[in-house]
């Protein structure tokens, strides 16, 4: 038994950094907002030391009495100064682990331990901010590979007892990976110049750009209004194409160092994703607690036959990621099947799809045709060139049909998938077994033309996802509710035994 | 895929005096709105600007309002509310406007509650509350001893549901 030791002292000033990072953003908004004369800027360099101040210390208190030991297949922890906090992590807990590294990390050779514990309760995720990477390691591959000596199946997290598959990663343990892949160099590239999320980026582009008018000086500004008054429509125009542009370079950028060196290893039923250029991040995530898995081809993908896979898992997803994981950042869709084979096996299979009734079509397009019509009278009436944003009612009709062909529902014995599109087209699919509820949703319109909504809840990291098709025919409905019904299958194996 | 049978919807209903409940309920939500009139009436007063007769729509907005949440909204509520709970699973059917059928597998229950606010209490009435581990789901008005009953019987099925399947 070893004593307890500290994390490495440098993050003291990875908290520290991290509460600066947040400070700028209120400096910013203290300059732009606050500048109101009364209080002299002396007072917000006060305000801001003090700040500056109390956070160093109160990193260096948090690395002072912060104290862990590795413990055979568990990890005490301790922490607190005031209220003193004892915690175990045992192997059997753990949902996955993720070793991160930020800047300030990989300067000195250490990494960030994050640890999502079952039924969390509370707090479900843990941290050791700086440790050595050998230490790190030390600490996963005991958590994750540690002996694991188990005669009896032990329930996973939603309750399922697990097969005997505990042998399996036993054998496996600290052998070399059944399966690698890498994210090339020209995938990386395809996936940065195609990637989506524009919008977001552009916003932000947009709204700096008009905190930046605060900074030119008067005259300039006058003269630039007489140029949009007198070239109103182009001007806009090109102020969107330039925002536009930034925004996708912005993008590009960020998902290289986001997904740059990507790679996957396998070993047993280890998924070990690590990506990252200038902050490393590698997670480890147990093929068994996968819940869903998801395609997804955004609108700038889809023409060239590209897709992107996540997979939804309870424990392991991040925020910026809608709670899931990126299993493979970019692939051609043909490749899906042979790349699943080889990470989630059970999720590699032909996936027929049938399609929605004629009568849902109308729906599809009713349902974005209408907004579009009330933004463009409102548009039409309050400006000059309004009427051609009539334009967007012909992309709507356009957009609801492509949802309606796109949309499509399949099953076999053991799994569900359905295909719908918003903008990008998403094919999700689904263990039976991993289904938590299945609920079949009418709304007043939809009864007229005897249509239903189909969701299916699954559990991802924190909470549930329930993912829905829009306007299938009661029958098709009432056909998947059966499917799913726990009761209607007892029974029929119960009738085909006798 | 093969068809299916469609199932015969539930057959239980929730307790009668969930009515009673949700009309005081939403009677008490009304009368905090009555205040809207009230307020308005303040207003036209202090600013000439606004016109008096508005307070008219107001009012008849309101009791238009009241009309729908206090006798018609409960009632509809009421008359489709059913469960059933089979061995393996439970099945909900409820709501006015978007109507929801749920399928909560046995072996998908964590846990289930009764509980009970002051209204419920004084009316002899529990809800039950069904969790899974993604979402939560409510039968909303039983009567105390029935739902104790639907809590413990649903536990047990859980507790039982074979964790294979």
């Amino acid at each position: 038994m070893s004593d307890f030791k500290r994390q490495h002292p440098i993050s003291i000033f990875v908290s520290f950094f991290g509460n600066l990072k947040q400070m700028i953003i209120t400096l910013i908004v203290l300059f732009f907002f606050g500048s109101s004369q009364t209080r002299g800027p002396w007072f917000y360099f006060l305000v801001l030391g003090a700040l500056l101040v109390f956070s160093f210390l109160s990193g260096f208190l948090h690395w002072l009495t912060f104290r862990y030991r590795l413990d055979e297949q568990e990890l005490h922890i301790r922490q607190g100064l005031i209220f003193r906090k004892k915690r175990y992590i045992h192997q059997d807990r753990v949902q996955s682990i993720d070793l991160n590294a930020k800047l300030i990390q990989r300067m000195f050779n250490l990494v960030e331990v994050r640890i999502e514990t079952a039924g969390g309760g509370d707090e479900p995720e843990f941290r050791i901010i700086a440790l050595n990477k050998e230490e790190a390691n030390d600490i996963r591959n005991e958590l994750l590979y540690g002996k694991k000596k188990r005669e009896t199946e032990a329930p996973d997290s939603d309750g399922n007892s697990v097969l005997s598959e505990e042998e399996i990663d036993e054998e496996t343990v600290s052998k070399e990976p059944d399966y690698t892949w890498k994210l090339s160099t020209k995938r990386l590239i395809t996936a940065a110049l195609t990637s989506s999320g524009i919008g977001v980026a552009a916003t932000f582009v947009a709204a700096l750009f008009s905190q930046v008018q605060q900074f030119i000086p008067e005259t300039w500004y006058e003269t630039a209004i007489g140029f949009v008054v007198e070239s109103s429509v182009l001007f806009i125009l090109s102020f969107l194409i330039l925002v536009l542009v930034i925004a996708w370079l912005i993008r590009i950028v960020s998902t290289v160092l986001k997904y740059g060196n990507f790679s996957i290893e396998k070993t047993g039923n280890d998924i070990v994703i690590a990506r990252g250029l200038l902050e490393r991040r590698q997670l480890t995530l147990n093929r068994r607690r996968i819940t869903a898995v998801r395609l997804v081809q955004n609108v700038l993908r889809q023409p060239f036959g590209y897709t992107s896979v996540y997979v939804e898992s309870a424990g392991g997803g991040t925020k910026d990621e809608d709670l899931s994981t990126i299993l493979i950042p970019l692939c051609k869709e043909t490749e899906v099947k042979a790349h699943l084979e080889k990470i989630v096996p059970d999720f590699a299979f032909e996936r027929p799809l049938t399609g929605l009734p004629k009568k849902s079509m109308k729906r599809y397009m009713v349902r974005l045709t209408v907004p579009a019509v009330i933004a463009a009278s409102a548009i039409t009436y309050f400006f000059d060139y309004g009427a051609y944003s009539f334009a967007a009612i012909i992309v709507a009709l356009l957009m609801g049909y492509w949802q309606y062909k796109d949309a499509g529902i399949g099953v076999n014995e053991r799994f569900l998938w359905m295909r719908m599109r918003k903008f990008a087209r998403t094919t999700v699919i689904v263990p039976k077994k991993r289904i938590q509820t299945v609920e079949v949703t009418s709304n007043p319109l939809q009864r007229l033309n005897q249509l239903t909504t189909l969701e299916v809840s699954i559990l991802t990291s924190i909470t549930g996802k329930t993912f829905s098709l829009r306007h299938l025919s009661k029958q098709q409905s009432m056909n998947y509710y059966m499917w799913y019904s726990y009761e209607h299958s007892t029974k029929y194996n119960e009738e085909t035994k006798s | 895929m093969n068809e299916y049978e469609p199932r015969t919807v539930p057959d239980q209903k929730i307790a009668p005096g969930a009515l009673t409940v949700w009309r005081i309920a939403s009677l008490i939500e009304l009368l905090l709105f009555a205040l809207v009139p009230f307020a308005y009436w303040w207003l036209s007063a202090t600013f000439a600007f606004l016109p008096f007769w508005i307070i008219f729509l107001i009012i008849g907005a309101w009791v238009l309002y009241g009309v729908f949440n206090v006798i018609l909204l409960p009632k509809w509520q009421w008359k489709r509310w059913r469960y059933k709970i089979y061995e393996n699973e439970i099945e909900l059917l409820y709501g006015v406007l978007v109507i929801r059928r749920v399928i909560i597998p046995m072996i998908r229950v964590q846990h289930v509650d009764t509980e009970q606010g002051p209204l419920l209490r004084k009316y002899g009435l529990s809800s039950v509350k069904i969790s899974t581990a993604a979402t939560v789901h409510e039968i909303p008005a039983l009567e105390e001893s029935k739902a104790d009953y639907v809590r413990d019987h649903i536990a047990r099925l859980a507790r039982e549901a074979d964790p294979d399947e």
